[in-house]
């Protein structure tokens, strides 16, 4: 395979990118409190999250709303799959389909997680690929609101908001160091890549991609499918490590969460959704531990419930206010580094 | 050999391009005329795929091109460039290029037509910062990664002062030189019009008036009133 020029500037910015991640994962490893650990393990599940969706929002520049529903499917999937039979015996006595009859390896259920996510999501992305702008986001919308339904009201089969229990943890911080740099080579690969090229012009000028050949319709439905897989991946992570999963971390506060992520750090670039996961990771600690009203240089500062929502609203409001383009606009990491190379 | 036979398009009743037959040969460079509103750039986008026609069918060298969708037609050898620009400002010169190429039936001549455009020195900038007479020379040559069999340019040369415009007659003449695909010129400018094409079509209210060699052209008493004569009004 060549690279051209954009390609190899691809993986040297994934490749910085890639290097902060390891050295996160191992002043933690080393240094940090199972407490820590557990913060940035699940930091770094919400970073696949926010990379799965810079794939479609970021290309296609396009909003999704449904991407926690499709992290929810995996996780959920992959839990059904691979919790043992006499767990589920205990917690799916009516399921239905065999579904508390058998059990497979944890490779086998992230595999069938991961196909079964696939097709839903090439299902539902045939109509997406129809709807242009906001129309993408009011079905997106939808999409969350039905696949919460079901989590919540088909409890045989998913125990709604009750726990989902007995999942084995087969997953550490090492595992999903790993994968994170995986996907992170991934997505800027993709960015870099014919599609990904043509993704954007599309989302520059539809009537001129059109012009020169490019098939709209096919190349969303292709970015689509790809976000929904690493979403996918991004909820059997999730579910392998923490062993326990219900349907309220795959709504609307997770969607908001993740969003602000992407909007903050910059949706156009791979090194804006890391650094705006990054960001949004530490600064919402800091803001838990003002929520309880801690005692700062002597002042007792009052309790402050819901202070994580509004800050939250805020970073939005003022992302989209100061800076549409989030804090990276149209740059990757790479520019500030290889710029007397053009 | 592109085909037009009885193309026509309305717009809720109203003919915006009636009953047009035309026919360009490889090779040939022609010139589309006539006072704005006439359906210049509508024939175009009928000829891209961006519009669909109301009636009438449309070929390239006899394959019909009727039911198949821009980008459809785009891959096979379909190009265009736009009268308002559509270049992709968030992606890099080169970028810009390689989306036609990706799509198109490859084409050796992208690498030369980059020289040849002066856009050698711009690959690795963004399309957005360039000036406006590189941006039109821009189009050209993505269109001509598609490896075109037409090539259409909607008034290339819009915008351009006498010199930009002779650069670009001398670029356009260099593209023929190269590659056998069929030509098809919108401009206003007459002199531009006349030096560079074999024949010329003229336009108005939507239907062809004339179509001949350019002296011909200029001496057509209809042609004089639709449009020649108002160029002259407009001068004086």
């Amino acid at each position: 395979m060549i690279l051209n020029p954009s390609q190899k500037r691809g993986l040297v910015g994934a490749a910085i990118l890639a290097a902060v991640l390891i050295a996160i994962g191992l002043i933690v490893t080393y240094f940090g409190s199972r407490y820590q650990l557990r913060l940035v393990y699940s930091a770094f599940v919400n970073l696949l999250v926010v990379l799965a969706m810079q794939v479609f929002m970021g290309n296609a520049r396009l909003t999704n709303l449904s991407h926690s529903a499709f992290m929810g499917i995996g996780a959920y999937v992959a839990a059904i799959c691979v919790t043992p039979v006499t767990v589920k015996a205990i917690s799916l006595p009516d399921a239905p389909w065999g579904l508390n009859t058998f059990s497979l390896d944890p490779v086998s259920s992230a595999v069938l997680a991961i196909v079964i996510t696939a097709v839903l999501a090439l299902i539902i992305g045939l109509f997406v690929v129809r709807l242009t702008g906001s129309g993408v986001t009011i079905f997106s919308l939808a999409v969350l609101v039905i696949v919460h339904s079901v989590f919540l009201y088909r409890t045989d089969i998913f125990k709604g908001n009750q726990a989902f229990f007995g999942i084995p943890q087969v997953f550490s911080l090492t595992s999903i160091v790993v994968l994170s740099v995986i996907v992170v080579f991934l997505v800027r690969l993709f960015r870099e890549s014919r599609w990904g090229i043509q993704l954007r012009a599309c989302a520059d000028d539809e009537v001129g991609a059109a012009a020169m050949g490019v098939n709209i319709r096919r190349l969303r439905l292709i970015a689509w499918v790809l976000s929904a897989v690493l979403l996918a991946v991004a909820g059997i992570a999730y579910a392998f490590f923490l062993g326990t999963i219900s349907a309220r971390p795959f709504y609307f506060n997770h969607v908001f969460l993740t969003l602000a992520m992407l909007i903050l750090g910059g949706m156009r670039t791979v090194t804006g959704a890391v650094l705006g996961t990054l960001l949004i990771s530490f600064g919402l600690e800091c803001v838990r531990w003002l929520e309880t009203g801690p005692v700062l240089l002597g002042v007792d500062l009052p309790e402050v419930l819901g202070l994580s929502g509004i800050a939250l609203g805020v970073v939005i409001v003022l992302t989209m206010a100061l800076r549409p383009g989030g804090i990276m606009g149209d740059y990757e990491i790479e520019d500030f580094l290889l710029k007397g190379q053009e | 050999m592109l085909d037009l036979n009885g193309i026509t398009k309305t717009f809720g009743g109203i003919h915006a391009v009636e009953d047009v037959t035309m026919s360009v040969a490889s090779g040939e460079v022609r010139g589309l005329i006539g006072p704005n509103g006439a359906g210049k750039t509508t024939l175009v986008n009928l000829i891209s795929g961006l519009l669909a026609h109301s009636a009438g069918n449309l070929s390239l060298d006899g394959e019909p091109l009727d039911r198949l969708r821009a980008h459809q037609r785009a891959a096979l050898g379909v190009a265009r460039t736009f009268q308002n620009l559509r270049v992709f400002p968030s992606l890099s010169v080169a970028q810009n290029i390689d989306v036609a190429r990706y799509s198109g039936r490859g084409s050796a001549m992208v690498d030369a037509a980059i020289a040849e455009f002066g856009l050698s020195d711009k690959l690795n900038q963004s399309a957005g910062s360039l000036a406006y007479g590189q941006l039109r020379r821009l189009e050209i040559v993505r269109a001509l990664a598609l490896n075109p069999r037409v090539l259409m340019l909607d008034e290339p040369a819009a915008g351009m002062n006498e010199q930009e415009t002779d650069a670009l007659g001398r670029s356009l003449s260099w593209v023929r030189s190269h590659s056998d695909c069929a030509i098809l010129v919108i401009d206003h400018d007459l002199k531009f019009i006349m030096s560079l094409c074999d024949r010329i079509t003229v336009l108005n209210m939507g239907t062809v008036i004339a179509e001949g060699a350019p002296k011909d052209i200029t001496k057509n008493q209809e042609v004089i009133d639709a449009y020649l004569g108002e160029a002259d009004e407009r001068a004086a």
